[in-house]
């Protein structure tokens, strides 16, 4: 035990004079810190351009995710709680018309003919659906929200994301069930606060998408609706209510079928659809 | 004591050399691959689509959207003016900055991109990097999107005049407008990556200057002057 220890130790202390002869140098210090520095700062210039372009890439593939494209035509089939409806684009109504929407507030349909301006319009006033619909046909997103619901900071969180946004519009909807909906042609969320990040996302997928609203290029423009938007009506339409297809009077129907609109033989106007 | 030094300093170890060399090697390529990653040089996305939030891709975005503001105050102008000069003046505006707005949506299109910023922040892409952009601007109720472009009330009141307040406040907001576009559009016309996207910019540059003349003039015979 004694000598193995003795033995050790003499070893040691051998290859520790041994090396003190062979390569006995006091080491290299400046170099060793000027390497390490070197590196330090290759490294540390590396790691943030790394980082920020890292940062970016995970940006743009989250923004991507909600842009259509030809092989993501339409990104908001991934939002949870969408609901989508296929509309045609189509028949006008009369100012003085009522359109029975299947869906509130609606989101496609026949529509009155003066589109509601959607250049990035703020209406303080609730307008008449029948025109908020024909703004949806030219591309653009509305989102209305429940003026007693929402106020003050989350009214403005809303604004800032419509007021001169072009193809956007924002409009109180009295007794919305939800406190704010989006809409887009065919498309419809409803969330609960302005600070839900599938507005954004609805946004992004759906306003302009030519994969999904009828009219790619029509403007948002309507200065004559602006100066004086049509009032919202709060009354459920009556019997006399334009129907979802558009009704039977093939007559007003801009732009379909136009031999359609010569009186039909007798007898065949009052018959039912077939089913 | 002495000796041992000398040899050393005479020849140091090869592990030493080594690892010296092996650190530069590698703090070159660290610093080549940095660069890499940060520079992008002027031209180099001739072929491909270019890249979301690149200079095409910015510029065309955001020019949509400043140029589809002038289009609705010349049509706001060619509505109600009365004025031969300016209704057409009017016109040429619209027509023409229409159908650059047409060239910009197709190539945004084709790159599959968006038709406008979606997350309400313009400009992010007037700088070097892409990253931060100095001059980008965020939306804000109340406040003009980008220079140059005219406020909600602004563009009320303009809806709300006629005869020659209406053509004087109108050469006044497309005055600023003109103005205020420009550094965007010469931006682009030095920096896009595609040659028909610098050459649009150009072009809206050129022709910018010489509506602007027009305009000044326009105004000058009202007794006005452009806005502050």
């Amino acid at each position: 035990m004694v000598s193995g220890k003795k033995t050790k130790a003499t070893r040691s202390s051998v290859a520790a004079a041994r090396s003190s002869v062979v390569a006995s140098k006091p080491k290299p210090w400046g170099t060793i810190i000027a390497v390490i520095a070197v590196l330090g700062l290759a490294g540390g210039v590396f790691g943030y351009a790394y980082s920020q372009i890292h940062a970016n890439n995970v940006k743009e593939a989250a923004l991507a995710k909600w842009k259509p494209s030809d092989t993501n035509k339409d990104p908001s089939t991934q939002l949870a709680g969408i609901v989508i409806k296929e509309y045609k684009g189509s028949r006008h109504v009369e100012p003085t018309q009522r359109v029975a929407y299947d869906q509130t507030p609606a989101f496609g349909g026949p529509h009155d003919s003066q589109w509601a301006d959607c250049t990035g319009v703020v209406y303080d006033k609730a307008v008449r659906t029948e025109n908020m619909v024909h703004g949806l046909e030219h591309g653009a997103v509305w989102i209305a929200y429940n003026p007693d619901q929402v106020k003050d900071d989350a009214l403005n969180k809303l604004k800032a994301k419509a007021e001169g946004q072009q193809y956007t519009m924002l409009s109180p909807f009295p007794g919305l069930d939800k406190p704010i909906s989006l809409q887009s042609w065919g498309h419809q969320l409803k969330v609960d606060n302005a600070d839900d990040e599938r507005i954004d996302q609805f946004i992004s997928s759906l306003r302009r998408n030519p994969n999904t609203y009828p009219e790619v290029g029509a403007s948002c423009e309507n200065s004559q609706f602006l100066a004086n938007p049509a009032p919202f009506v709060a009354e459920k339409p009556g019997a006399d209510a334009v129907p979802m297809d558009g009704g039977k009077d093939e007559s007003k129907t801009e732009g379909q079928q136009p031999n359609m609109s010569t009186p039909p033989p007798s007898g065949s106007a009052s018959t039912p659809p077939s089913s | 004591m002495t000796s041992p030094e000398a040899t050393e300093t005479e020849r140091p170890s090869g592990v030493a050399r080594t690892l010296v060399i092996t650190a530069a090697v590698l703090a070159v390529l660290l610093l080549g691959a940095a660069i890499g990653l940060l520079v992008k040089l002027p031209g180099s996305t001739t072929s491909a689509a270019p890249a979301s939030g690149s200079v095409d891709v910015g510029f065309c975005q955001d020019m949509s959207v400043h140029h589809l503001q002038g289009i609705q105050m010349a049509n706001i102008a060619r509505d109600r003016t009365t004025d031969p000069d300016v209704r057409q003046l009017a016109f040429d505006i619209a027509s023409t900055q229409l159908e650059q707005v047409g060239r910009m949506k197709g190539w945004l299109m084709m790159w599959n991109e968006h038709e406008q910023s979606p997350n309400g922040v313009y400009m992010s892409w007037m700088n070097d990097a892409g990253i931060h952009g100095h001059g980008a601007t965020t939306a804000e109720p109340g406040k003009p999107l980008m220079p140059g472009m005219a406020t909600t009330d602004e563009l009320t009141k303009l809806r709300g005049l006629s005869g020659r307040d209406l053509e004087v406040y109108f050469l006044q907001l497309m005055i600023r407008h003109h103005t205020g576009g420009a550094p965007m559009a010469e931006f682009a016309a030095h920096r896009a990556g595609q040659p028909f996207v610098r050459t649009l910019a150009d072009n809206m540059l050129k022709s910018q200057t010489s509506e602007l003349d027009v305009m000044k003039d326009l105004l000058a015979k009202r007794g006005a002057a452009p806005l502050p």
